[in-house]
């Protein structure tokens, strides 16, 4: 039983009953699609053709197609992985740790964020699939027993750990998020009239019988399965890191990144729920679950994480600088002076500075200003990692090798298109799942001492 | 019952209907004849119904694409009986040597299962050294554009038909002329005599490129019409006034390595170079002090430097540097005295006499020049401009050519055309319908030197054989044999050497066979005629000496700018456009590939508005050159050590202007692979051909123009260069240089020792030698520190490795395309150059020295920032250095830990070794590379249809020339130098069969083979007695980049300059 002081903003607005909720988050599935939904999933899905098709074409012809070149071998695809894994980071910390630190306001967002982490794990996925120059081989970073003769993976190499990291996320992050569902699948079979919908909503619901028994080992494995989930939070974005980490290019050879890589990634993916949930929340009529106060909170999640990839950015320039390493202190000195210095200024505004205006009640309260410094948090750790492979890689150790990337219509096309088909599927999912984890959402709403409290307030 | 059993074979014949009775009571049914059914009008007008016209097509269109879908069958055919010489998979080396009127020298050919794949240097018998141009012309053998039989007014012909015509030719009224670039052959010459005297025509000979002044010159210093023998390896002090001596001036070839010998700072003696030039040449890049001089001073540069010699003061140049460079330069010569040469690269009688004239007062004729039988560069450009004049008169009859192509690279090449079409008679005997064959009627092709027999000889004493290593691809007939036909002689090609031969040995056929053999095997033999004496100081005419001065001296520019006509390195006369590996190679100097340009120095360029720097997205400002009113549009690319108020442009470029089949490389093409197309729907030659710019002077071609205007047309035009970067930022570790005084002072120290190279340390907090204090004595050598398990390969059976000397490096990039042919590398075109995709597993980094620094900086209060944005500038005359960068093999290989497949491993000799087959292409590797040697397959070099006419490998016949011992790599993996594995690998065979060690010398990469200075040497660093294990404990050693701990198995020798820092 919940206990709460009477002076706080309540979770749940709007006097909402038991069965609000379950009209609420249920009724959009049951009736028509309305006009908004299908305008937005039809140009969603369009952009997401065209990205299938860019991927296509790049299979077809040849890595070539990138702008990449002998100097720099990595750029947006990485980025892109990168910033894609990022994101996916705000829903396994919103659904595991927020969990198991009982903090109970993540139930309004778990849902939708652990959807965005599985869609945006599914989008990275598809980045290093495709940037490898033989993707039909690819299956190859698997440590499967083969007729090659002895051939085995080289466990020494950080992208194999990529490989695990993220295999083991994306199957974790899935079976926590349907975990979830189970309940709220029942709920809608409950109530589906069509026959199809009952019968897939009923498959998808496992039998659910919604008894004591039940919830318990709900309960039980929810929590086994966060804490499976909370070091993952913190190993798949280490990992990432220790692709950098672990080279020898100056830039990316830094000790730092472990951690500035985790809390960075959180700081993008509650950037990528907030952005969501606000557009949701609005279409959805959801503003009463999803109000200022989840909002200001992820707000300042936002500001701590951001203050500590600041502070890692210093930090960094510090190192470069104390470590008295000519080709480090170039390195450096080449990212904020050099031919890409826009891109770690554009990385440094949006990352360092913007957040810090949510130490503004009024800025982190305010939903439009929220959303609009979202999308620059966005933007800005897109930047961070592009800052990170592409100026490290252009300017290495021989100046005679010195180069330049600049990205063709392909490196962009893919990457549009993996928003799209992010869009695509989230919309989707919007339509045919439980948006808000509707039975966990009942065990906060106080219904019988609302109105109660309410009349204290007065 | 039985009997009532009835079987009908139709329901008409159980109800016995009328018609069926008739049809049964007939034994010939009457049927219309087809003939009637034929002509039946219905039929004609019937409609084949929609589904009847469906139902066909549809079958028509199965069937015909079922009948395409037959797999396609490659048969391979073996031998029924094996030749003797030939073992599949076991290479056959036979010595030759290249000669194509430019370049001379001494080859071995290796050939595989029968077709010659490789152009190697002959060390063991051989003179001169295969560069970038000879190596790479084996893929002129295999080009698909070549002549394929005789052709008669456009059509093709037989070789009876040829000969008629031509019979006929001769027969009629005017002049008949023989026109032929520098003829070495004894026999040929032989053979164009007995023509001439048979047919009355005259021989004329004419070079690309002409060198006429230093004959003409020699002619007048020594009376002898020859070329100047010079010994450069004689030479310890050598002043050059515009002569690119290392890349493309003289018998270059030769000269390379015979003045690298002088160039170990081991040596007593490290020779000096002293450079007068106007664009930076590869010798310019070479040399210890180098002056920037106007194309018009240089002939006043030589006055200075003679009057100095003469009589001890000038009065040309009063102060400033010029003056003290010449002074510098004339003060070294004299104390060099007869070790000491002058060579000039200026084509004018008057300049030349004056380099004679100098060396003779340095007591030079003898020991570094001799005028004695040389017969290189006969050209004679006088007797060439009377026959364009005599053609363009009408008094030519017959016009015969073989090897030149004045239509293209006369100077006047408008005047040679419209003479060309007044001539009845025009024959022209070479491998190309180029712009000179495409414009005679009779076209005899001549075999490529590959299939042909031929002695030539420079010196009239030492005969080089050139031998047959493949059968003859097309139908082609040696020059000679066509002239012998010609002449009603009969005889063969080969019976001519033969018979050449046999007047210089015994006439006994069987001894002569054995000698031949023999002769063959080392690809030469010594003429037994009496040898030509030298002249050695002949008198001096002073009066010729003063009228050529005075000349000089009235030699006038008063324009803003001057132009230099110079010649590239890998392009040469042009003769090899349509190589596309030639064509690739970047230039050693501008590091351009595919293009011709304008070269400015940055104070002119800026002064323009000029764009001074060029990447894969800021192209170059095009500008429009204009001098003997000619002009022409190129892009302007800023070079340093350019001389301001000079401006140099490439000869060689703009072939096949008409669109002539001169090989499918020789055009520009667009982003996609397709040709760009001129007006006329012609393919669009690369850069432009400025052989027109150079002016008559004295009978000699000047490659020069004194009033040059220049401006921008404000268009741009991209140029892809391999490098874009060009100094070395003050990365100490990269390179290392000394000067020669620095050396010797330090000399004996031990390997890290010297302050020129100190191993690099690190500072430990630990009292290491124990003296109670911890400071910078206590710092542990890099190496020390290593978090790694260290491959077991120290003193463990073999270790490759390889050492690159950077003193003797020139940077002449013939390690570039050897490397190219041998690993099959594939050539990816300009526009993917451009997108910094080149795909050189050996590439020679070329640094500028920069005025800036950063202990300069300190000094003068400049921030670190500032600092290093003036170091990336250049200086405006800097000294320059070449690094033969390739895969380091590194020990401790970043690489091979982050490959998540394995792909690339380190062997257990040392090598790091990349495994295709296994490679995902995640390009991890590459990133993690240094060095940034690893190169990716970005596209299907052998199919996609970009590469169509850049890729050897798309075409059917150059692909021959791929070696069967490489892989030809798949889209998608990464590649690099392998230490060419294939090589290690025959040569370990080799020994074991032999059953003996494998010694230095039986082992060697492409590289080190065709390095023709030994700057490159490769070998097995656990051999004691190897070349590699004794330089890489040489105290010039060092490791590239040695602080990051990768322990390469490469090691570099530290640059030292001969640099006389008394007055520097």
């Amino acid at each position: 039983m919940q206990r709460e002081a009477t002076i706080r903003e309540p979770l749940i607005l709007g006097h909402k009953t038991y069965k609000d909720i379950t009209d609420d988050v249920v009724g959009p599935i049951m009736g028509p699609a309305p006009l908004g939904w299908k305008i937005m999933i039809t140009i969603s899905s369009l952009i997401a053709v065209y990205g299938v098709g860019c991927i296509l074409y790049l299979l077809g012809t040849g890595i070539g197609t990138w702008g990449l070149n002998k100097t720099v071998d990595w750029a947006w695809d990485i980025t892109n992985f990168v910033w894609w894994v990022g994101i996916g980071h705000a829903g396994t910390l919103i659904s595991a740790v927020l969990l198991l630190f009982r903090q109970k306001w993540r139930m309004a967002i778990n849902r939708s964020a652990e959807a965005m982490t599985i869609f945006a794990v599914i989008m990275a996925a598809i980045f290093p699939g495709i940037h490898m120059g033989r993707i039909w081989v690819s299956y190859w970073v698997l440590p499967l027993p083969n007729q090659f003769g002895s051939l085995w993976v080289n466990f020494n190499s950080p992208l194999l750990w990529d490989v695990f990291a993220i295999s083991t996320y994306f199957s974790v992050s899935l079976v926590f998020w349907y975990i979830g569902l189970i309940p709220d699948f029942a709920t809608i079979r409950d109530r589906m009239t069509k026959p199809l919908p009952k019968k897939i909503y009923s498959i998808l619901a496992f039998g659910w019988s919604g008894r004591a028994k039940n919830w318990t080992r709900f309960e039980e494995v929810s929590l086994v399965l966060a804490g499976i989930a909370t070091p993952l939070v913190f190993s798949v974005h280490s990992i990432v890191s220790m692709d950098f980490a672990t080279s020898v290019i100056p830039g990316w050879h830094t000790t730092i990144f472990p951690p500035y890589f985790v809390s960075g990634a959180v700081f993008s993916g509650f950037a990528m729920v907030l952005t969501l949930l606000l557009i949701m929340r609005k279409a959805m009529n959801l503003e009463n679950y999803i109000h200022v106060k989840h909002v200001e909170y992820m707000n300042i999640v936002i500001i701590v994480t951001g203050s500590i990839v600041g502070v890692a950015y210093l930090t960094e320039l510090f190192i470069s600088w104390y470590s008295g390493v000519e080709y480090e202190s170039y390195a450096f000195i080449n990212r904020f002076s050099g031919p890409y210095s826009w891109a770690y200024w554009m990385m440094m505004s949006c990352n360092v500075i913007s957040p810090q205006l949510f130490w503004f009640k009024k800025i982190r309260r305010s939903l439009i200003a929220t959303f609009a410094l979202s999308i620059v948090v966005n933007i800005g750790m897109w930047f961070e990692r592009y800052v990170i492979i592409v100026t490290s890689l252009h300017r290495d150790y021989l100046p005679s090798s010195w180069g330049e990337f600049h990205a063709t219509n392909i490196d962009i096309g893919i990457f549009i298109g993996t928003i799209g088909i992010f869009l695509t599927l989230f919309l989707a999912y919007a339509r045919f799942f439980p948006v808000l984890a509707l039975n966990e959402l009942k065990t906060i709403l106080k219904s019988s001492g609302e109105s109660y409290k309410n009349e204290q307030a007065k | 019952m039985a009997n009532n059993k009835r079987y009908w074979t139709g329901l008409d014949d159980l109800h016995q209907t009328e018609a069926f009775r008739d049809f049964q009571s007939q034994e010939f049914p009457q049927h219309k004849s087809l003939d009637e059914s034929l002509s039946n009008e219905s039929l004609t007008t019937a409609n084949t119904g929609r589904r009847d016209f469906l139902k066909f097509m549809g079958f028509s269109l199965a069937a015909a694409t079922l009948a395409a879908c037959e797999t396609p069958v490659v048969k391979s055919i073996p031998y029924t009986n094996k030749p003797a010489d030939v073992t599949p998979g076991v290479a056959n080396h036979y010595a030759s040597t290249f000669y194509n009127g430019y370049d001379y020298c001494n080859v071995f050919v290796k050939t595989r299962e029968g077709r010659p794949i490789f152009i190697n240097n002959n060390r063991k018998t051989g003179v001169g050294h295969a560069n970038a141009r000879v190596n790479s012309s084996v893929l002129g053998l295999y080009d698909s554009a070549r002549l394929l039989g005789p052709r008669l007014n456009g059509t093709e012909t037989t070789w009876e038909s040829i000969d008629q015509y031509v019979a006929a030719g001769l027969k009629g009224s005017g002049r008949k002329v023989f026109l032929t670039n520098t003829i070495l052959s004894p026999s040929f010459q032989r053979t164009i005599q007995r023509f001439c005297e048979a047919n009355g025509a005259e021989h004329v000979m004419v070079d690309a490129i002409s060198h006429g002044a230093l004959r003409l010159a020699a002619k007048k210093h020594s009376g002898k019409n020859v070329f100047p023998s010079y010994e450069f390896k004689e030479a310890t002090m050598v002043a050059s006034v515009g002569a690119d001596f290392l890349g493309t001036w003289g018998d270059s070839a030769y000269y390379e390595d015979e003045w690298v010998k002088t160039r170990l700072p081991e040596l007593e003696n490290m020779s000096r170079l002293h450079v007068f030039e106007s664009v930076m040449s590869l010798t310019g890049t070479n040399s210890d002090h180098r002056t920037m001089v106007k194309p018009s001073e240089q002939g006043k540069v030589l006055v200075a430097m003679h009057e100095l010699l003469s009589q001890g003061t000038q009065k040309q140049f009063s102060t400033g540097p010029l003056a003290a460079a010449i002074e510098k330069a004339v003060s070294d010569l004299k104390k060099a005295g007869r070790k000491s040469l002058v060579v000039s690269g200026v084509n004018d009688v008057e300049a030349q006499l004056l380099v004679a004239d100098m060396n003779r007062l340095l007591g030079a004729e003898g020991t570094t020049v001799e005028y004695r039988s040389n017969q290189l560069f006969q050209g004679d450009d006088r007797a060439f401009n009377t026959l364009v004049k005599d053609m363009n008169e009408g008094k030519v009859g017959a016009l015969l050519m073989f090897d030149v192509n004045p239509a293209y690279n006369a100077l006047d090449k408008e005047a040679f055309r419209k003479g060309l079409s007044n001539v009845n008679t025009t024959v022209y005997m070479g491998g190309f319908a180029d712009e000179t064959g495409s414009r005679c009627e009779a076209l005899a092709p001549t075999p490529h030197w590959l299939e042909s027999w031929n002695d030539l000889s420079i010196d009239g004493e030492r005969v080089d054989l050139v031998q047959p290593t493949i059968q003859p691809l097309f139908k082609t007939r040696p020059a000679g044999e066509s002239l012998m036909a010609w002449s009603q002689f009969e005889s063969d090609w080969y019976t001519e050497i033969r018979r050449t031969f046999k007047s210089d040995y015994t006439s006994d056929q069987m001894y002569s066979d054995v000698q031949w053999s023999s002769c063959l095997h080392d690809g030469y033999y010594m003429a037994k005629g009496t040898k030509a004496s030298p002249v050695v100081n002949p008198a001096r005419d002073r009066k010729a000496l003063q009228q050529a001065k005075e000349t000089l001296l009235a030699v006038k520019s008063d324009s803003q700018f001057e132009l230099d006509l110079y010649v590239k390195m890998c392009i040469g006369a042009g003769e090899q456009a349509g190589n596309p590996m030639l064509q690739e190679t970047p230039d050693p100097v501008t590091k351009v590939t595919w293009d011709n340009y304008v070269t400015m120095a940055r104070t002119d360029m800026e002064a323009m508005g000029l764009n001074t720097y060029i990447a894969q997205r800021d192209k170059a400002s095009v500008v429009k050159v204009t001098a003997n009113g000619k002009s022409i549009e190129l892009p302007a690319f800023m070079q340093p050590g350019q001389a301001p108020g000079t401006v140099g442009i490439a000869l060689g470029y703009g072939r096949g202007d008409g669109g002539e089949a001169i090989g499918r490389a020789a055009f520009q093409t667009e982003e996609n692979g397709e040709y760009v197309m001129t007006d006329e729907g012609l393919p669009m030659p690369i850069g432009g051909n400025v052989y027109g710019f150079a002016q008559m002077v004295n009978d000699v071609p000047r490659y020069a123009a004194y009033n040059v205007s220049i401006e921008p047309t404000g268009e741009e035009y991209p140029l892809a260069a391999t490098q874009i970067h060009n100094t070395v930022m003050d990365r100490g570790s990269v390179v290392k240089e000394t000067t020669l005084s620095a050396f010797k002072r330090e000399s004996d120290k031990p390997k890290g020792l010297a302050s020129w190279n100190r191993n690099h340390t690190l500072t430990v907090h630990e009292d290491v030698n124990g003296d109670g204090v911890i400071d910078a004595s206590d710092d542990k050598k890099t190496s020390a520190f290593d978090m790694w398990k260290s491959h077991p390969v120290e003193g463990v059976g073999h270790r490759w490795g390889m050492t690159v000397d950077l003193s003797t490096c020139t940077g002449c990039s013939a390690c570039v395309t050897a490397c190219h042919i041998e690993n099959n590398v594939p050539v990816v075109g300009k526009d993917e150059v451009r997108r910094h995709r080149d795909m050189h597993w050996l590439r020679i980094d070329r640094y500028y020295a920069s005025d800036w620094s950063q202990e300069k900086g300190e000094e003068e209060g400049v921030g670190v920032i500032a600092s290093y944005t003036k170091m990336e500038d250049p200086s405006a005359n800097p000294q320059t250095v070449h690094m033969p960068m390739m895969c380091q093999h590194c020990n401790h290989a970043p690489c091979e830990t982050v490959c998540p497949v394995a792909a690339t491993t380190h062997s257990n000799e040392g090598l790091n070794q990349m495994t295709y087959n296994r490679c995902i292409g995640t390009r991890y590797c590459a990133n993690n590379c240094p060095y940034k040697v690893r190169r990716f397959n970005w596209f299907n070099y052998q199919g996609y249809s970009k590469f169509q006419h850049s890729n050897p490998a798309q075409d059917s016949l150059t692909r021959m020339v791929l070696n069967p011992d490489v892989t030809v790599r798949a889209r998608g993996v990464i590649e690099k130098c392998s230490m060419c594995i294939q090589m290690i690998q025959s040569s370990k065979l080799e020994a074991k069969k032999q059953g003996v060690p494998l010694t230095d010398d039986m082992v060697s990469c492409a590289c080190s083979d065709a390095c023709p200075t030994n700057a490159i040497s490769f070998g097995d660093l656990n051999d004691e007695k190897s070349v590699v294990s004794k330089r890489s404990k040489n105290n010039r050693s060092y490791h590239a980049l040695e602080e990051i701990g990768v322990q390469p198995n490469i090691f570099y020798m530290t640059k030292v300059r001969n640099v006389d820092e008394s007055q520097a």
